[in-house]
């Protein structure tokens, strides 16, 4: 296992996080969607990791190390809110709107911890490129 | 004194100077030649993987920012470890060619 190796692991986490930003952007920005292709209001959307053995071939360490990859987007299948809102268009009889069951709040926590996740792993590779100047370093 | 022959001086019988006369391919000198060339050719690969990488983000094909910035990283790297052999091999040639004869 190279220190290049350990940047590709490293790529592979900065790329989920990434994706989990992205469907916690989708989320808070659709807080308040009511209509979508489906039919219906926007419904919360969750990233799910997998864990992918970095080479399934190469030595016993190797196949030990795996990186994380998002191999599904799940929807959250929870109902909908149900809001008093008779002046809006998509109102029903009653003169309520279904609203995605989106907390903004625990959004926000969930973009701190992608944030602090994502900068985990810059220092990952921070920390790998000093540890390779450094043996470069040697009997220089 | 007679036990000990004198030998000609254009018959060399050293059993070290064959395999040097036998030509390079035989030994480690070849295989060192290849490991290097190879190593020349991975710090060339990558140079070009960052370059392209670095095009596809500037153009807007590629999102890959992080992506972008460890191919740079290891291009870096690589040219160092490179740069790093290639000091050391000058400095092996210039301190024999400095050795008093």
């Amino acid at each position: 296992m190279s220190l290049l190796d350990t940047l590709q692991i490293t790529a592979s986490g900065l790329t989920s996080q990434r994706v989990r930003l992205q469907t916690i952007a989708s989320n808070m920005a659709n807080a308040r969607t009511t209509r979508t292709d489906e039919g219906g209001p926007y419904q919360r959307k969750m990233p799910v990791f997998e864990a992918k053995a970095v080479d399934p071939f190469g030595s016993l360490l190797e196949q030990e190390l795996s990186a994380p990859e998002v191999t599904a987007i799940e929807t959250d299948k929870s109902d909908p809110l149900r809001i008093f809102d008779p002046q809006h268009p998509d109102a029903d009889m009653d003169g309520y709107v279904l609203y995605p069951d989106i907390n903004v709040l625990e959004e926000m926590v969930d973009l701190m911890g992608t944030a602090r996740s994502f900068e985990a792993n810059t220092k990952v590779v921070e920390v790998t490129r000093n540890m390779a100047h450094d043996a470069l370093g040697i009997g220089r | 004194m007679s036990g000990l022959p004198i030998l000609g001086v254009g018959a060399p019988s050293y059993p070290t100077a064959s395999p040097l006369t036998k030509g390079a391919p035989s030994g480690d000198g070849q295989a060192f030649a290849d490991t290097l060339k190879q190593a020349l050719e991975d710090v060339d690969q990558s140079q070009h993987r960052a370059d392209a990488k670095l095009a596809e983000l500037a153009t807007g094909q590629s999102p890959d920012l992080h992506g972008t910035m460890i191919a740079l990283e290891e291009a870096d790297i690589t040219l160092r470890a490179t740069l790093s052999v290639r000091d050391k091999m000058v400095d092996a040639y210039q301190q024999i060619m400095n050795m008093n004869i």
